[in-house]
């Protein structure tokens, strides 16, 4: 309505000189933006500044804080459950996304050649991003439980022998895995099938009149043309895989099951602050999976990113 | 009409921006202790926590005091926490958990010490021991518990005397006097019944018998001791469940567990007075067919809580008096008949609602067994860090029980963890 309003007077504006418009002359388009820019000043930049900080004090949740240099850092060098959590992290990270990705693409792909009640599959496969994260978890745990569990009771109708999933360090790994695959396998399928509709048709039609097979067609054709959209959801993924907390947490408690092996960084951060008043080493971790996401950002964007953009 | 919707929208933002600065310059005089207005009391529990019948009737016993009760859900501590850290709306009264007490004893200047307003003349009326969690090292007294979680054994009748054990909760508490004969016991169940396992989970277990020394793992000193024969006797008395195979491996709690009590394979649960409630909504067949025995080696403690006044409540005279009301013996009687919130005053004990048989422990008295023990719960210090150091024993447990490591091999590695956690907060 606005917009509409003052639309006449627009041509009158525009058609003066650019440089007599300063900074200043745009103060009505920052302000439209401005609700997103103070609300991130006060809940996102001045938490992460704080937390930067508190990397380099000690402080247990009330009284004074004390600066205490690099001493958090050193801690933490030496500090052999953080390494454990920051592999442990790694691992879940490589054994989550590469499954969900490869699964999200064969949905993808499937979904958009001709396939009847499309939208009711694509609502069923995004469901479960969608699903409450702990009502999920409590679920798989059931599923993964050793006496009373889906799984082991599908392994022994088979004659397979059963396992402690959740009681051993690759069955944790496996469980928390298997949950984030379930959780995220759709929404990728979703954002690349965005992304195949987005493919010009000529270019199937000329490759089909050169012959080439379907799965020349995917790897010639739809993989390239995707490559951007396949750099989006990996970083996606690399940004909340690596931030991996209320699977592990809920599936086997607070310090991650047997061995620690579902203890992710994100966990042992949350364990120092809010269990043992230690938030200036949790300040440290916070800033370690901060560079850790920074880390493989970038190197997903060499390996992915680099040769599209020629 | 557009320079007016103009006009609005930027009126909205600068009080938006308003309010923001306000916010932050609010949050800046943390560690002030601003007093709150006087003639309201401003009440924080956690859900479940107060007795509902004894919150209702407090409210209409101090009608002057206006009190008004927040149930405070989530991380009940973290709220408090970051509430005080806010420096406003900090309530009068508020409950604190039993496990977050040692962690607020160093912060005693946030909340008022009860023997300044005449405490004296009630602290006689609490369990000693659940009183001395809740002073700090120099005398200061910060809460008056409002409840307990004395531990007893909780075991299947039906499933013992099939195993050739003893039914009868008397004499179950004579055969199994110690954990030695616990596990003796646990050998002979799974001679006849190989499916049940007298240990539900050895790493709790090993948490229950630290619960019952009179030592933890750091001592007044700030000097960690986890590496000492006392928390060593444990740890083996738990092994021991391991190699025995006596060993359920079932998580308190999880799936596995809450099918187990109902079905027999978890057919023994040590835990406190509280845990009969999770029993009691896991089992359909087997009511009636619980019984309660002793704890072998004698009683422990889970949990119990406390309600403390801040240094913010405007007349904590008057704040004193309705925590006294609250928690008085009969109060508490009625807590328990509420909602199973245990006493911490012995004179409770012999109230109407804590001498009722139950059907579910086939018509046993409960309190005959959690009376004397709650009496006889030992003192031991516990440091602020004590469960931060804890951590690496039970997790390190855990992987001999997944059989991952030797016994010696996995204490060794709890001893170093633990103590590397300790020097980061200057244990020595």
């Amino acid at each position: 309505m606005t917009l509409t309003a003052t639309a006449p007077t627009r041509p009158a504006r525009t058609a003066k000189p650019q440089r007599r418009r300063g900074v200043l002359s745009y103060w009505r388009f920052y302000l439209a933006l401005s609700p997103f820019y103070l609300l991130f000043v006060v809940f996102g930049l001045y938490p992460v500044a704080s937390t930067i900080l508190l990397a380099f004090q000690k402080w247990d949740g009330l009284g004074p804080r004390k600066m205490v240099g690099l001493q958090n850092f050193g801690f933490l060098i030496q500090d052999s459950t953080f390494w454990l959590s920051l592999w442990n992290t790694v691992v879940l990270f490589v054994m989550s996304t590469a499954p969900t990705l490869v699964i999200a693409m064969t949905l993808a792909v499937m979904l958009h050649s001709a396939v009847r009640f499309k939208g009711i599959y694509r609502i069923a496969y995004f469901i479960p991003n969608i699903t409450s994260l702990v009502a999920a978890a409590i679920f798989f745990a059931a599923v993964f439980s050793t006496n009373f569990g889906l799984i082991n009771a599908g392994l022994r109708s088979l004659g397979l022998p059963t396992e402690d999933w959740l009681r051993q360090p690759w069955g944790i790994k496996i469980a928390i895995s298997t949950m984030i695959v379930w959780q995220w396998a759709g929404y990728n399928t979703i954002i690349y099938l965005a992304g195949l509709q987005a493919i010009p048709t000529e270019q199937y039609e000329a490759a089909k009149v050169d012959g080439a097979g379907p799965f020349r067609t995917f790897f010639s054709i739809t993989l390239p043309q995707l490559r951007p959209v396949v750099l989006f959801t990996v970083i996606m993924s690399t940004i909340g895989g690596l931030q991996t907390f209320t699977e592990p947490q809920v599936m086997v408690g607070n310090n991650g099951g047997t061995g620690q092996s579902g203890m992710t960084v994100v966990m042992y951060f949350y364990n120092q602050a809010f269990f043992n008043n230690d938030y200036g080493y949790a300040g440290a971790i916070a800033l370690s999976i901060f560079m850790l996401v920074l880390l493989f950002t970038a190197i997903n964007w060499k390996l992915l990113g680099g040769r599209g953009r020629q | 009409m557009e320079l007016s919707r103009r006009t609005l929208i930027a009126g909205g933002f600068a009080a938006m921006l308003g309010g923001t600065v306000v916010g932050c310059s609010s949050s800046m005089d943390a560690g002030t202790t601003k007093k709150n207005a006087t003639g309201n009391i401003a009440l924080w529990c956690w859900p479940g926590g107060l007795g509902k019948s004894v919150l209702d009737d407090t409210i209409a016993h101090f009608p002057d005091q206006h009190i008004k009760y927040s149930e405070v859900g989530g991380d009940f501590k973290q709220k408090l926490l970051t509430t005080f850290n806010g420096g406003t709306s900090i309530p009068d009264i508020t409950g604190v958990k039993g496990e977050d007490i040692a962690s607020m004893l160093p912060q005693a200047n946030r909340f008022v010490d009860l023997k300044t307003i005449g405490a004296d003349s009630i602290l006689g009326d609490y369990l000693d021991w659940k009183v001395k969690q809740a002073t700090t090292l120099d005398g200061k007294v910060l809460g008056i518990p409002i409840d307990i979680g004395p531990t007893a054994l909780f075991y299947r009748e039906d499933v013992f005397t099939a195993g050739g054990l003893p039914g009868d909760p008397a004499k179950v508490a004579e055969q199994l006097k110690t954990w030695d004969d616990f596990l003796a016991a646990g050998v002979e169940l799974k001679k006849s019944n190989p499916k049940a396992f007298i240990v539900a989970d050895a790493a709790d277990l090993y948490g229950t018998i630290v619960n019952q020394g009179t030592a933890r793992y750091i001592d007044k000193d700030n000097k960690f001791i986890g590496d000492q024969d006392h928390i060593r006797k444990a740890w083996d008395t738990a092994v021991k469940a391991i190699t025995l195979k006596v060993d359920g491996k079932t998580l308190g709690g999880s799936p596995d567990w809450n099918a187990g009590l109902d079905n027999g394979t978890v057919p023994t649960v040590t835990g406190a007075a509280w845990v009969a409630l999770d029993i009691k909504a896991a089992c359909k067949t087997s009511v009636g067919k619980w019984r309660v025995a002793p704890t072998p080696s004698g009683p422990a403690n889970f949990g119990g809580s406390f309600l403390t006044i801040t240094k913010s409540a405007a007349d904590p005279a008057a704040a004193f008096e309705v925590i006294k009301y609250m928690l008085s013996a009969d109060n508490e009687a009625k807590a328990f008949a509420d909602a199973q919130i245990f006493p911490a005053t012995p004179a409770a004990y012999d109230k109407p609602q804590l001498k009722a048989a139950d059907p579910f422990f086939g018509g046993q008295v409960p309190i005959e067994v959690f009376g004397p023990a709650a009496k006889n719960i030992p003192i031991a210090y516990e440091a602020p860090l004590d469960s931060a150091v804890a951590t690496p024993f039970t997790d390190e447990l855990k992987l001999v029980q997944a059989g991952k490591k030797s016994s010696d091999a996995a204490w060794s590695s709890a001893v170093q963890k633990a103590k590397q956690i300790g020097k980061r907060q200057g244990v020595q």
